[in-house]
């Protein structure tokens, strides 16, 4: 599999897991799917946050 | 894949997104509020606070409740009773008929408020204070079907199939998109459309899972009118064939509301009761008090169980299996809400659903600014 691939899949699988942890576990499965669920969110600013640095660099 | 079969795709992502697109922005908008619907009703329209009593004590007799309510009502109907699993109250529902009940905005609905301990009452609320259209409940009539009930709920099923064809036909351009470029590639210093095609492609392709999974489970609330439908007209109607020949019970000859909690919670032992619906209720059955329970641990909690129990001798007659599709919307309803793993799910809820608009708003402008551009993909 391409990588282009590889990130959305990971993150795509991670949800799925935050979402079903919350709905099926209590306590630690509910902080587990806390972090499953912010990690896109992290992904995606930081993606975001070093496109936007780099092009300020640019200027 | 071949540039024939990209634009095939790219013709199917830009047209089931261009007609859903409005209708998921008002969604997204008017879905933000409902994630915490609990906390903002509770901020705009505070209860005074329960009477401070010791955690076991235990439930009022609801023989009691009903005959407060029904001695304040005598000529109209008892619809059914909340029992809350959250907060010690029970909610007495009454309406002037049956038909009346039937009414989506009927102005005879009204209900009165009890301590669940102490069989006191909390609120004796007139049909103007119950039909009172909170923001809440505006957000809520305007996010399931525009106002218009089960044609908007309907409509909105649709739409939301619009917008599970649009993230499907997303999935297949993501790839020629993206062209030789690395995951999370956003191309600023070339175009501004290049800039938010990049940034398009990569919110929704890190998102995608979950518009999915909400779109998916939205669909399913939006047809739950249809299917318990019927699962009436079905399997309902054939459990209480047997009973049609029996006359329906007057008020007066009614089995002890009690008695017929009781039964039912003998039943089902590991279930938590929380509504009993009275005998006549179009919901229910002409000559059976239903009462609908769920399970305590995590799972079972999403499964609710019907029991049937006699509206005349009290006993019981039936514990009810609900179909599959009926348990499938019973999964649906937490995964479309977001309101099951406290208040962090809720914030990344939140902020998901902020990030749809993003998407959403990025994927117009995207074909608006296309429209000017010589025709290449």
């Amino acid at each position: 599999m391409s990588e282009r691939w590889r990130m959305p899949l990971l993150l795509a699988l991670l949800i799925v897991f935050g979402l079903l942890a919350a709905l099926l576990g209590t306590g630690i499965w509910h902080v587990l799917s806390w972090l499953a669920l912010s990690t896109p969110l992290i992904v995606l600013y930081r993606k975001i946050w070093r496109a936007s640095s780099k092009s300020r660099h640019h200027f | 894949m071949t540039t024939k079969t990209i634009k095939r795709w790219l013709f199917l992502h830009r047209w089931s997104s261009l007609i859903c697109t409005l209708f998921l922005l008002m969604l997204c908008l008017t879905g933000l509020p409902l994630i915490f619907a609990d906390e903002i009703d509770g901020w705009l329209n505070p209860h005074p606070p329960y009477e401070n009593l010791p955690a076991n004590t235990p439930m009022a007799n609801l023989d009691s409740i009903v005959h407060i309510t029904r001695n304040r009502y005598p000529h109209e109907v008892l619809t059914f009773l909340f029992i809350d699993d959250d907060e010690p109250q029970i909610i007495a529902n009454l309406s002037s008929s049956w038909k009346e009940f039937m009414q989506p905005h009927s102005d005879s609905t009204h209900y009165i408020r009890f301590d669940a301990r102490t069989a006191k009452v909390l609120e004796d609320a007139d049909a103007k204070t119950a039909g009172k259209r909170t923001f809440i409940r505006i957000m809520l009539d305007l996010h399931r079907g525009l106002f218009m009930d089960l044609p908007g709920e309907l409509f909105l099923a649709l739409m939301g199939a619009l917008f599970g064809l649009a993230l499907v036909s997303g999935i297949f351009i993501y790839s020629p998109f993206m062209k030789k470029m690395d995951f999370g590639t956003i191309r600023k210093d070339r175009s501004r459309r290049l800039k938010w095609l990049d940034l398009h492609n990569l919110l929704g392709i890190v998102t995608l899972a979950w518009m999915l999974i909400v779109g998916l489970t939205g669909i399913m609330n939006e047809v739950s009118t249809p299917l318990f439908g019927i699962w009436q007209a079905t399997d309902v109607k054939a459990m209480l064939e047997p009973y049609k020949n029996i006359p329906v019970p007057t008020p007066e000859e009614l089995h002890s509301v009690q008695a017929a909690f009781d039964t039912a919670q003998r039943a089902v032992p590991d279930m938590t009761i929380t509504s009993l619906v009275f005998p006549g209720s179009p919901f229910g059955s002409p000559r059976h008090y239903l009462l609908w329970s769920h399970g305590n641990s995590t799972l079972r909690s999403r499964l609710f169980n019907p029991v049937l129990v006699d509206g005349r001798t009290g006993a019981l007659s039936a514990v009810v299996k609900m179909p599959w599709y009926l348990r499938a919307l019973e999964i649906s309803r937490p995964l479309h809400f977001g309101d099951y793993g406290g208040m962090p799910l809720k914030i990344i809820w939140t902020i998901l659903d902020l990030l749809t608009i993003v998407v959403l708003i990025s994927g117009l402008y995207l074909w608006w600014a296309r429209r000017k551009l010589p025709d290449h993909v």
